[in-house]
C-alpha cells in the first residue's frame, strides 16, 4: 500500500519547516519505509529547494543520492491545523515520500491533481479522519501494481 | 495603456518532465517576473505561479508546451520562461 491509516496523522504540530520535515523523516522511519539516513537528505533536499508546491502543500523527500536507503516506496500524511510557515508560504499538508526510483513522478501527477481541485484540496485540508485522507489521496500505485 | 501578450512553444527538456525540482524552479522565477505567465498543453493550460498547478500540467521529456506570457514584463518573461522549460532543470 502506498499510503495507509498508520501514516496519516492529523495533529501535528511544528515551529518552522524543517521541524515538519524532520517529523515527517520520523513518520516514514517509524513506519519501516526508509532508514535513518534518508529523513536526514529529506532536510538536505528541503534546504537546497523548498518542497512548497502551492495551496497548503508541501512534498518532503529525499536526494537521489539516498535511494539506497528506502526499504520500500509509499507516502505518508502529516497535516498541521495551525500551519507551518514555508518561505513566507503557509504549508499545512506534508505528503512525505519514500521513493527509490522514478515513480514517484506518477505519484505526484496524481496528487497534482487531486489538489488543483479545490474543493478536494480543501477536504483535504481540513480533514479530521485518516480514512477521508484514504479516500482522498486514491492513488494507484505505480508499474509494480 | 497596451497589455503585451506573447507566447512561443518550446519543448521540454527536463527528463522527467516538468515534475517536483523542474516546477519548483520554473514557480519561483515566474514569481519574480513582472508578466503573469501560463503553460499550455493540448487543451489544459495553467498560470505558472506554483508548482502543484505547473505538475498538474503533465508535461513530459519532449513533450511540446505553450509558455504565454502577459504584462509590462512580458518579453523577458516568456525568454526565461521558455528557456527554462527547455532545459533539463533535473540535472545536479
Amino acid at each position: 500500500m502506498l499510503l495507509s491509516a498508520d501514516r496519516v496523522r492529523l495533529d501535528e504540530s511544528a515551529p518552522d519547516r524543517f521541524a515538519a520535515v524532520r517529523r515527517a523523516g520520523e513518520v516514514l522511519v517509524q513506519a519501516g519505509l526508509v532508514e535513518p539516513a534518508y529523513a536526514e537528505a529529506m532536510l538536505e533536499r528541503e534546504r537546497t529547494l523548498s518542497t512548497y508546491l502551492g495551496e497548503g502543500f508541501c512534498m518532503p523527500h529525499g536526494t537521489d543520492a539516498s535511494r539506497a536507503h528506502v526499504i520500500r516506496a509509499g507516502i505518508a500524511v502529516l497535516r498541521f491545523p495551525d500551519g507551518v510557515d514555508w518561505e513566507g508560504e503557509t504549508a499545512y499538508v506534508a505528503i512525505a515520500v519514500a521513493s527509490a526510483s522514478d515513480e514517484h513522478v506518477a505519484v505526484l501527477q496524481q496528487l497534482a491533481d487531486v489538489l488543483v481541485d479545490d474543493e478536494r484540496a480543501e477536504q483535504l485540508r481540513t480533514a479530521t479522519d485518516p480514512q477521508a485522507v484514504l479516500d482522498l489521496l486514491q492513488i494507484e500505485e505505480a508499474a509494480s501494481a | 495603456m497596451s497589455t503585451t501578450s506573447l507566447s512561443r512553444s518550446v519543448v521540454v527538456g527536463s527528463k522527467v518532465g516538468l515534475h517536483a525540482r523542474p516546477a519548483a524552479l520554473i514557480a519561483k522565477a515566474v514569481k519574480a517576473l513582472d508578466a503573469t505567465v501560463s503553460l499550455q498543453k493540448g487543451e489544459k493550460t495553467v498560470v505558472a505561479n506554483s508548482p502543484l498547478r505547473i505538475i498538474s500540467l503533465g508535461a513530459a521529456c519532449g513533450d511540446e508546451v505553450t509558455v504565454l506570457a502577459e504584462g509590462p514584463g512580458a518579453e523577458a518573461a516568456l525568454a526565461e520562461i521558455a528557456a527554462l522549460v527547455e532545459q533539463d532543470l533535473d540535472a545536479d
